[in-house]
């Protein structure tokens, strides 16, 4: 029946729109550039009220029948049966009634049940007929209302855009509320959780012991065990490895399809990256867990060694840049030192002593790897997230005007010094919201990690080692067995600390972008 | 001078330096410098440039006219190869330089254009402070040795702009920040700093107030005692003035090229006088 309204309304829309359109026409006759707004208006304001006094209508007589409809069988069941219902048999008795009603399956039938339908079909049936002729009246209403407004004058065209201005009004509201209602729940059910362990913010937030549900048989959270250091250390270092490997990898991919790539490579090779984007981040968890982790695993004698080769060069690089700062100019004169090698042997000596400082504390080589690691989900995350930072970042410095690359190669500047030097700074906050997203990506994504990383709250600076995230801890609360009360509240607080975490580090890295911004444009 | 002066050593680029004939003999008789025989261009199927010959000599300004679209900006490009970095454009025939073949396999593109400067019709300075704007070509080059030099040639550069008064106290601040004619003066400075031998100039002063135009045009016959520049311009009166010779091109074709007060006193062709008098454009 409400199906059967809302179509008549629709048609009465449509109706509305040729007769408003007909009739400004008409008046219009030869006249034509007289009239105010064109006939086109004129119909689409008419549908506009047609559909918004049609569905109102619609929408508000048919909940209010069935608040009505409710709060009667309500009483009716108590009448009936004649004792005083807990909230549960009421709401299994009003289901069953509704089950018997529709032909569906009812938990048990009697006689108080089988009344019940009956006054519940019964009243199904003129709440139909009362939403169809309060739909209908006021679509009609609408129509004859706005019908009769039409004249030369009237002016169709800026009406009909306030209205549409009110529907966007009303829409961008409902998303706003939305948000806010999300974010205070959040709060809420936070604020509940801390209450539950007695206010140990301290412990929340600086423990390393995540284990809340120890204590759960005595139908309460352990607050000793509330610590989510290891969980945020954990996501931490998933997302930094992400994020090794994909921006480099990422960006440089997006250079080489802006600037290098043949329009025909390019045509191939764009899509293609963008396929990487559709997998699925189960398929990228499975082939992490199944592929990834155990040959991680298996060469661990080879990885280590590598990984520690990696880090001791990129601490030298960093401690160079601070001491450029500090002495400007001791960049080049470590180039000119040891016959031109200065540079080479500087990093031969960081990463010489990383390797002693593996060797050292393993003397054979010979590493307990586990089998489930972060770096095989940071690494398999990294690849899942390259398509999205090359797919922006070739946007971003696909739109860096040619006349800038043209600027600079007629000063006789190389490709990839006008890359490096024009192209990437001026397409460096688009870049850097790349990043961000990808950053968000890597923080929100769960799958992954669940199947390769493992779940064990464990605290530690080695990638080699199983860790987890906070997403994953909140899965494993939701989805375990505990009850759902108590479960939830910690998930709460950890949903809540990581949109805090993400939405602060959003702001800070826009407000870098931003003073960036107002310098070069 | 001092840019010149300072750079010619130790610039690889500017080994043409020393064929340099000073200004009072250059007067007399300046010498061949770049030359293009038979060249054609396409744009796919769009033959832009069709057959031209021009010699361009040094110490003198060459100025092209002719209607819109008629191929002066695509002809600017080929003599700095400009042209490489659009995919569809063809060139065909012979350029030079000093005698060498531009478009031989052995010649750097990139080397051609620290060579043979370029300023573009329209300004594009980059997203970077006024300084690095004008220090960007010294320093891809290698032309300065310390800070002090290259502050000196980023002053000279300016100051020869005529742009130095304006900015000398927010040399920091981004360059797209200045106004379209300041910013077009910057790219000017920005050209001359790279301490170029042939500087290409296309439409320098269609965004220039009229001071500002009469600046750059005595900027143009200054550089001209050690530089070679050649000026796409739509003013005859700007090519009168600042001219020695004068290229009229018309739908591809170079229709006349002789001194600039022939064109503009006793044009050969007919096409010419119509397009000097206003009568075709
Ligand atoms: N990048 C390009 N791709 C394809 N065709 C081009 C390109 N640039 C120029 N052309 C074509 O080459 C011809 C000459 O253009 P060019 O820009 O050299 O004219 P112009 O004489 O500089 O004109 P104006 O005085 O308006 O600057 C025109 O027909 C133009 O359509
Ligand atoms: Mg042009």
């Amino acid at each position: 029946m409400t199906l059967l309204t809302a179509l008549a309304i629709l048609i009465i829309a449509a109706a509305a729109f040729l007769l408003g359109r007909a009739k400004a026409s008409a008046l219009a006759g030869d006249n034509y550039a007289q009239l105010h707004s064109r006939p086109n208006y004129h119909g689409l304001y008419s549908l506009m009220w047609v559909l918004i006094a049609g569905l109102g209508a619609l929408i508000v007589v048919s909940g209010l029948a069935g608040a009505v409809i409710d709060s009667t069988m309500t009483s009716r069941a108590s009448a009936l049966t004649g004792e005083a219902l807990s909230q549960i048999q009421l709401d299994l008795m009003l289901n069953d009634a509704r089950a018997i009603a529709t032909g569906g399956i009812p938990s048990s039938v009697d006689p108080a049940r089988e009344a019940l339908a009956e006054y519940y079909t019964a009243a199904g049936f003129w709440r139909g007929v009362a939403v169809l002729i309060a739909g209908v009246g006021a679509a009609l209403a609408a129509l004859l209302r706005t019908r009769s407004q039409i004249s030369m004058e009237w002016r169709a065209r800026n009406r009909s855009e306030r209205v549409i201005r009110a529907v966007l009004a009303v829409s961008a509201t409902i998303a706003i509320l939305t948000t806010v209602g999300i974010v205070l729940s959040l709060i809420g059910e936070t604020l509940i959780f801390f209450n539950r362990i007695d206010w140990r913010l301290f412990d929340y937030f600086f423990g390393t012991t995540w284990s809340p549900l120890a204590g759960v048989f005595e139908g309460k959270l352990d607050p000793e065990k509330v610590g989510a250091i290891p969980l945020f250390a954990g996501t931490a270092m998933i997302t930094v490895i992400a994020m090794l490997v994909a921006v480099p990898i990422g960006l440089m991919a997006a250079i080489y399809l802006s600037d290098f790539a043949s329009p025909k490579v390019r045509a191939w090779t764009k899509p293609l990256l963008e396929v990487l984007a559709g997998i699925p981040t189960v398929v990228y968890g499975f082939f992490a867990a199944i592929t990834v982790a155990p040959f991680i695993r298996d060469n661990g004698g080879v990885i280590v060694p590598i990984l520690g080769l990696l880090a001791a060069v990129i601490v030298g690089f960093l401690a160079l840049l601070l001491l450029e700062r500090a002495r400007p100019g001791f960049r080049q004169s470590l180039t000119r030192q040891a016959g031109g090698y200065g540079l080479v042997a500087y990093f031969a000596v960081f990463a010489l002593g990383g390797l002693a400082v593996i060797w050292s504390a393993n003397p054979g080589f010979t590493f307990d790897v586990a089998s489930e690691s972060a770096l095989a989900a940071g690494v398999v995350m990294g690849i899942m997230i390259i398509p999205f930072i090359s797919s922006l970042s070739d946007d971003v410095i696909n739109a860096v005007p040619q006349s800038l690359r043209d600027g600079s190669y007629g000063l006789g500047a190389t490709k990839a010094e006008t890359i490096r030097q024009v192209i990437l700074p001026a397409a460096l906050p688009g870049i850097v919201s790349a990043v961000l997203l990808g950053v968000s990506r890597a923080v929100g994504e769960t799958m992954i990690v669940v199947m390769a990383a493992g779940q064990g709250a464990n605290l530690t600076w080695n990638p080699m080692e199983t860790v987890t995230t906070v997403t994953v801890q909140i899965v494993a609360l939701i989805t375990g067995d505990t009850e759902a009360d108590t479960a939830a509240a910690p998930a709460f607080a950890l949903g809540f600390t990581l949109f805090f975490i993400t939405l602060a580090l959003n702001i800070y890295a826009l407000r870098i972008v931003r003073k960036y911004r107002e310098l070069y444009d | 001078m001092t840019v010149a002066e300072d750079l010619g050593g130790d610039a690889p680029a500017e080994t043409g330096a020393v064929a340099r004939i000073p200004s009072a003999s250059a007067r007399t008789a300046p010498e061949l410098k770049m030359t293009a025989r038979s060249c054609d261009v396409f744009y796919g199927d769009n033959h832009a440039i069709k057959n031209v010959d021009v010699d361009i000599l040094d110490n003198t300004v060459t100025a092209f006219i002719g209607p819109s679209g008629c191929g002066k900006s695509t002809f600017l490009r080929c003599l700095n190869r400009m042209n490489d970095t659009i995919d569809i454009c063809r060139v065909t025939g012979e350029l030079t330089l000093d005698g060498e073949d531009i478009y031989d396999a052995k010649v750097d593109p990139v080397q051609l254009r620290a060579r043979v400067g370029m300023v573009f019709q329209k300004p594009n300075p980059f997203p970077k402070s006024i300084y690095d704007n004008v220090a960007y070509g010294p320093r891809i080059h290698g032309l300065v040795r310390n800070k002090a030099d290259l502050d000196d040639v980023v002053e000279q550069s300016l100051r020869r702009a005529s742009l130095w008064g304006e900015v000398s106290d927010r040399l920091d601040q981004p360059g797209t920040g200045l106004s379209g004619g300041q910013q077009q003066r910057l790219c000017i400075a920005r050209a001359i700093a790279t301490a170029p031998e042939v500087l290409l100039m296309d439409e320098p002063c269609s965004a220039l107030d009229p001071i500002a135009t009469a600046r750059v045009e005595e900027l143009i016959h200054e550089l001209r005692e050690n530089y070679s520049i050649v000026i796409v311009t739509h003013s005859m009166q700007q090519a009168a003035r600042v001219s020695q010779k004068t290229a009229f091109f018309h739908l591809g074709h170079l229709v006349e090229y002789d001194d600039t007060t022939k064109i503009f006193t006793n044009p050969h062709d007919k096409r010419t006088q119509d397009y000097i008098t206003g009568r075709i454009g």
